[in-house]
């Protein structure tokens, strides 16, 4: 059986490329795309510690369901933001989204 | 048992605002003032609802959610934000937007979101609850869909609310590895007892979680969404995100950190002593220069959060004793800054309905062209500051005082100079208000009825609280009693 660590490691490389894609990437779709690497890292971690550790009640697993749904919501809005923003404004680039500064 | 009677007053607010959205839908032409006035009576419904819960032992619903007294607190303290922040709405919406109803119905869920986190006492719940508060207001923040201020705050708040929640989840996710369970008891017993080598990653997952979390509340250095959001959201918005959603994080945060992390105290009370003395003085500091209304709100509400967590540190630092203090003075330095804040938004609405001036230099001569407005943004800057005889005054002592263990004296001293720090940026803003003359052409005018007598009413709680504290000390007191009497509290105590 692979060992717990392997999965524990694959959600870290995840997590951290979600991370620096998120503070890198400067177009609002890519950020939610980091964002999403980030959440699948979670929901892998949540799963492989049910599977591992708490086999019989599998509350991890259960969280990831709810992840993952929460996820599509948090993206169907953020998307419908940014369509908005672009109506106005006619870009995705966050860095043009700046009038506001400190 | 599935007792849903425990949920009746959310059913009543949730069911209302279904309820506010089909009015508008089946009747087009209704007036948007209406359905403002209708949102507040839910709220009040809600609100005198929730009052047959106070004093009732705690039940829980299946472990999920407790409902007991720090529940009712918090119920009664969502219903008053909401009908007050509606109450604001009223004429501000009309003409704005198009739609009205649909404003109206996110407020109430809001609200309701804010008494799920309240409750949780399992990270699946809270975590569920969270998102739901933070839909409601990246919605609301970008309500304004036509104005480009609104939508840039929108999507610079839902980007950084999105990363913070998958920091919040990856910390939870650590946690739950570590303890084999996201309930909160079982969390805290495990937590006690776990084995040294998970030392690291609880560490981690600690840190993971206070990052999440302090990216919803805008503690420093997770702020930056926070001056953007107040400032392109619509006023009344602004008012909601300062209040509901700070109270709603700390309600979170007390129970979370109270009933499941305090077995292992050690490892994150530094970081949290360290986040609240960077929290405050950043805020304060970058308030100085600031010359947009909101952004100065923005920056000072940074600030008072950072006087906020100076409590949460000092929950990891003493015992239960001085923990139970804490937090119930934290309850009560949370309902003053909310009467505070919600007094000067409505009087800062009512200014801006008339003259469409939210700066700092927009302010000037306000003394002379709408007196009572000028002396309620003075009695609610006063209470910011914390000059006796107002609200901010009485509940920062009792916090700081209660906060006072041995190690976080310095904390303690230096969220007293952040107070001296921030007195300087309101006094400028006073100043505005009384030592210059009006603008040409703004003469002496009257607001509306609604909301004078909101400020004032809002302005009179402040004073109370102030002056006279101790029924607000009172109802905290036994809001927070239920938090510290069950669950693993041996272990809490021999840790």
């Amino acid at each position: 059986m692979v060992p717990l660590e392997n999965y524990l490691a694959l959600s870290g490389i995840l997590f951290s490329i979600g991370f620096y894609g998120v503070l890198a990437r400067r177009n609002a779709v890519l950020i939610l795309m980091s964002i999403e690497l980030m959440l699948n890292a979670v929901s892998l971690n949540f799963i492989a510690f049910a599977a591992y550790l708490d086999p019989d009640r599998i509350i991890g697993a259960i969280f990831a369901v709810f992840v993952i749904t929460v996820a599509a919501a948090e993206v169907g809005l953020a998307l419908a933001i940014v369509i908005r923003l672009f109506r106005n404004r006619a870009t995705s680039n966050v860095d043009d989204a700046a009038i506001m500064k400190w | 048992m599935r007792d849903y009677s425990l949920f009746i007053p959310e059913f009543i607010a949730g069911g209302l605002a279904a309820a506010i959205i089909a009015a508008e839908l089946f009747w087009p032409s209704i007036r948007r003032e209406t359905l403002a006035y209708l949102t507040a009576l839910a709220a009040v419904a809600w609100g005198v609802a929730s009052l047959f819960y106070a004093g009732n032992d705690p039940e829980s619903f299946q472990g999920l959610i407790q409902i007991d007294n720090f529940t009712t607190f918090f119920r009664l303290m969502g219903a008053g934000i909401v009908a007050v922040v509606a109450l604001l709405s009223a004429q501000f919406l009309s003409g704005r937007t198009k739609t009205a109803s649909e404003y109206y119905g996110l407020l109430l869920v809001a609200g309701c979101a804010m008494v799920y986190m309240a409750s949780a006492r399992e990270l699946i719940t809270a975590y569920i609850a969270l998102e739901l508060l933070s839909f409601c207001l990246y919605i609301l923040v970008g309500y304004l869909k036509r104005d480009n201020l609104s939508s840039e705050a929108s999507l610079k708040y839902i980007l950084l609310g999105a990363f913070s929640s998958a920091i919040f989840l990856y910390g939870m996710s650590l946690i739950y590895g570590v303890t084999h369970s996201t309930y909160y008891d079982e969390i805290a017993s495990s937590l006690a007892s776990r084995s040294a080598d998970t030392g690291q990653a609880a560490v981690v997952g600690f840190m993971l979680i206070l990052a999440g979390v302090g990216f919803k509340v805008s503690a420093a250095p997770f702020q930056w969404w926070a001056p953007d959001a107040y400032e392109g959201a619509p006023l009344p918005v602004t008012a909601f995100l300062s209040t509901l959603s700070k109270a709603a994080g700390f309600a979170l945060i007390i129970r979370l950190f109270t009933s499941a992390l305090t077995p292992d105290a050690v490892e994150w009370r530094w970081a949290v002593a360290i986040v609240a003395g960077v929290t405050m003085t950043m805020g304060n500091l970058v308030a100085i220069q600031q010359t947009s209304m909101k952004r100065l709100i923005a920056y000072s509400s940074i600030g008072q959060v950072g006087y906020m967590l100076v409590v949460l540190a000092a929950i990891g630092w003493g015992d239960q004793e001085v923990g139970r203090n804490a937090s119930t003075t934290l309850l009560l330095h949370l309902t003053g800054y909310v009467l505070s804040t919600l007094a000067l938004f409505a009087a800062l609405t009512a200014y801006f309905n008339r003259t469409g001036k939210d700066t700092i230099t927009g302010m000037r001569g306000m003394a002379e062209t709408q007196p009572f407005l000028a002396m309620v943004i003075t009695v609610s800057l006063f209470s910011f500051a914390g000059l006796p005889f107002f609200a901010g005054f009485a509940t920062k002592l009792f916090m700081f005082q209660a906060s006072i263990t041995g190690d976080l004296l310095w904390l303690v001293g230096l969220a007293v100079l952040n107070s001296f720090i921030s007195l300087y940026y309101y006094l400028m803003v006073i100043r505005q208000m009384y030592l210059f003359n009006p603008e040409e052409g703004l003469t002496r005018f009257k607001v509306s009825p609604v909301l004078w007598a909101t400020a004032g009413v809002l302005m009179l709680g402040v004073i109370f609280i102030g002056s006279y504290p101790a029924p607000a000390f009172e109802a905290a007191e036994r809001a927070t009693e239920t938090l510290f009497e069950q669950g693993p509290s041996l272990e809490a105590t021999a840790r």
